[in-house]
């Protein structure tokens, strides 16, 4: 159930959706797609869900779709995944013919609305050949990346680059994640929805409940790490960091997170953590449907401490998220985590599962502190990393490209 | 007298094509070649950008040179830098490659970022759009601003610095054809020390000087 943008006035403010309704006068009736490859799990599905709706809160003719592929599509561009976040993949030529084959397929069943679009927006690799097959388009077309493409296992990269090259801007979440495209490369962070079933405020009573059926101790610490079960968030260096931590002060772990349809690795890493866990009373390892929005609020706001130790992140929103529940962030020092942990602000960067142990303890230790963190975490994501801030900068991004070569001033 | 024209912005970023810079004597060499909305951008758009820290400097240079080369001296020298008491962009830039230069031959060795700390060089696209709310009266002007958004507080006051009369802000420049009476609200505002402010700080601060009473 997405919200109406007059929702948002209380949070973020009555100047914020006055200008978003002004800059939405400029661009009304125009057509907008959104095109990826998943519906549901996963950050770009969420920001689509209510993205799309905004726009047409604004008056702009915005649609989403979702691209059908077979396992061995989806397969495939988990290995693009893997390989644009720089792990070594093997990919034979007949993964790009299956890639090229299913984006044929797309672009067919999607013609009319992609033809006639005035912006199409791709999301992430999977659709991003669809392009390819509309070499007469009348819309631009804009590629984004969510993911950290900063140090990509080059043939992968130089593969997808052949497909990305040709659009007419990209979008990337953070400067250090661009590629040098002959085109424009804009920056635009994600965010978060402050009214999602997975951000709105809670009742204590729901939390209560949420804390009685995940069997958590309420005079133990909670640790908390919200995050699909992805080699690249580090879920066995999170135990690791427990157990050091454990040895010397009571604590519960709380390891959950969502499988996505687009991510079929998911399976095998759950089983090496449930290995890694053997069992401990105090480790709570939880797969949860991907619609368990309310679930995964109530653990962040039942966390003294979320901890998010990715080793390769794209914007690492679940951190945003949890910034928002006014908790102190521990996350991995790479990706988006790097932009919003700021040692002794908002959380603390750390390297190593010893690093991570080392600064739960701080936490833990100093409350003080850790309520002053809290406070001016909330504020800094209301200021900046609402969705409303995101709305903001997709809908400059398409004036932009309205007004034809890029300007440092564009009046409209 | 004229009415005010209530003015909005938006900013959105974007790489400028330049290689990023992993050490000092790169960061020097862009700036010498990099073009003044780079420049613009790095010093004085900053507080347009999301972001998640209250840095100890308001440029990007020194910002960097302090969290990435970990060069407080350095850190100290470019963020003393106020980019609006400077007559141009090459003034700004002549200046900011002095106190490098200064800074690598005081060196015996060239300071390095680490791998992912690297400078990226950025511009932006501000899209600048009319309101539609117009006043009349100085009278007008505190609950005007109340309503504005950041980015009209950024046009009027921090961007107007640009564009004639060059150096005051928007609401000074209107509220010195109200004769005397509004002086002293000119000269508070041009003494107004915005340049560690975010822009709600800063739209706070203005709203604070216009609710001073003893400025009347």
């Amino acid at each position: 159930m997405h919200q109406a943008l007059d929702e948002y006035e209380k949070i973020a403010g009555t100047p914020v959706i006055e200008q978003l309704r002004r800059l939405g006068d400029r661009l009304k009736g125009r057509k907008i797609l959104h095109v990826n490859s998943t519906a549901e799990g996963g950050g770009v599905a969420e920001i689509l869900s209510w993205m799309t709706p905004l726009m047409q809160d604004l008056g702009i003719d915005a649609n989403w779709m979702v691209i059908e592929g077979s396992k061995e599509f989806f397969n495939m561009t988990k290995s693009i995944h893997n390989g644009l976040q720089g792990y070594p993949v093997v990919m034979h030529k007949r993964d790009w013919e299956t890639y090229i084959d299913v984006n044929r397929h797309n672009a067919e069943k999607l013609r009319p609305l992609l033809q006639e679009s005035d912006f199409v927006v791709i999301h992430d690799p999977q659709p991003a050949a669809l392009l390819q097959w509309f070499p007469k388009r009348r819309g631009k077309w804009i590629w984004r990346a969510h993911i950290d493409v900063s140090h990509p296992f080059r043939p992968v990269w130089k593969s997808l680059r052949s497909f990305v090259q040709a659009y007419d801007a990209s979008i990337f979440s953070m400067a250090q994640f661009a590629q040098l495209l002959p085109h424009p490369q804009y920056i635009i962070a994600p965010s978060i929805d402050p009214l999602s079933e997975k951000n709105i405020d809670l009742d204590v009573s729901e939390l209560e409940e949420i804390r009685h059926r995940f069997g958590l101790d309420p005079a133990v610490p909670t640790l908390v790490q919200i995050s699909r079960f992805d080699r690249f968030k580090d879920p066995v260096g999170v135990i690791k960091a427990y157990r050091l931590v454990a040895r010397v002060k009571p604590i519960q772990l709380v390891l959950a997170g969502g499988g996505a349809s687009d991510d079929p690795e998911g399976s095998e890493v759950l089983k090496e953590v449930m290995e890694e866990a053997e069992k401990d009373p105090n480790i709570h390892v939880h797969l949860l449907p991907a619609d368990a929005h309310r679930t995964v609020n109530a653990l962040q706001r039942l966390a003294d401490i979320i901890i998010q130790k990715s080793t390769r992140e794209g914007f690492g929103l679940t951190v945003t998220e949890g910034l928002w529940k006014g908790k102190p962030v521990i996350g991995g020092d790479a990706g988006g985590i790097r932009l919003q942990v700021i040692d002794h602000y908002t959380g603390f960067l750390v390297n190593t599962p010893e690093g991570a142990a080392h600064r739960i303890r701080f936490l833990l230790h100093h409350r003080e502190r850790r309520m002053q963190m809290s406070r001016t975490a909330k504020e800094f994501v209301r200021e900046n990393f609402l969705l409303t801030r995101h709305l903001r900068e997709y809908l400059t991004l398409i004036l932009t490209l309205l007004s034809g070569e890029w300007k440092p001033t564009v009046v409209v | 007298m004229s009415g005010f024209e209530i003015k909005d912005c938006v900013l959105l970023s974007l790489m400028s094509g330049m290689p990023p810079a992993f050490n000092l004597r790169e960061l020097r060499d862009r700036i010498a070649a990099c073009s003044q909305d780079v420049l613009y951008h790095h010093f004085c758009e900053t507080t347009l950008v999301a972001s998640f820290d209250y840095p100890d400097y308001r440029n990007d240079f020194a910002v960097w040179a302090s969290k990435r080369l970990g060069d407080k001296v350095l850190a100290e020298r470019l963020g003393i830098i106020d980019p609006y008491s400077r007559s141009s962009l090459e003034d700004l830039r002549g200046e900011v490659l002095d106190i490098i230069d200064e800074r690598l031959s005081e060196q015996t060795m060239v300071s390095w970022a680490r791998m992912g700390h690297e400078f990226y060089f950025m511009k932006a696209t501000t899209i600048i759009f009319d309101t539609g709310e117009r006043i009349h009266q100085p009278e007008e002007l505190l609950p005007a601003i109340r309503r504005m958004s950041n980015g009209s507080i950024y046009f009027h006051f921090l961007e107007a610095r640009r564009r004639p009369p060059v150096g005051a802000d928007d609401f000074a420049a209107w509220l010195v054809a109200f004769g005397p009476e509004w002086q002293p609200y000119v000269e508070a505002l041009s003494g107004l020390d915005f340049y560690f402010s975010t822009l709600s700080q800063l739209k706070r601060q203005l709203i604070e000087l216009f609710e001073n009473q003893n400025l009347s």
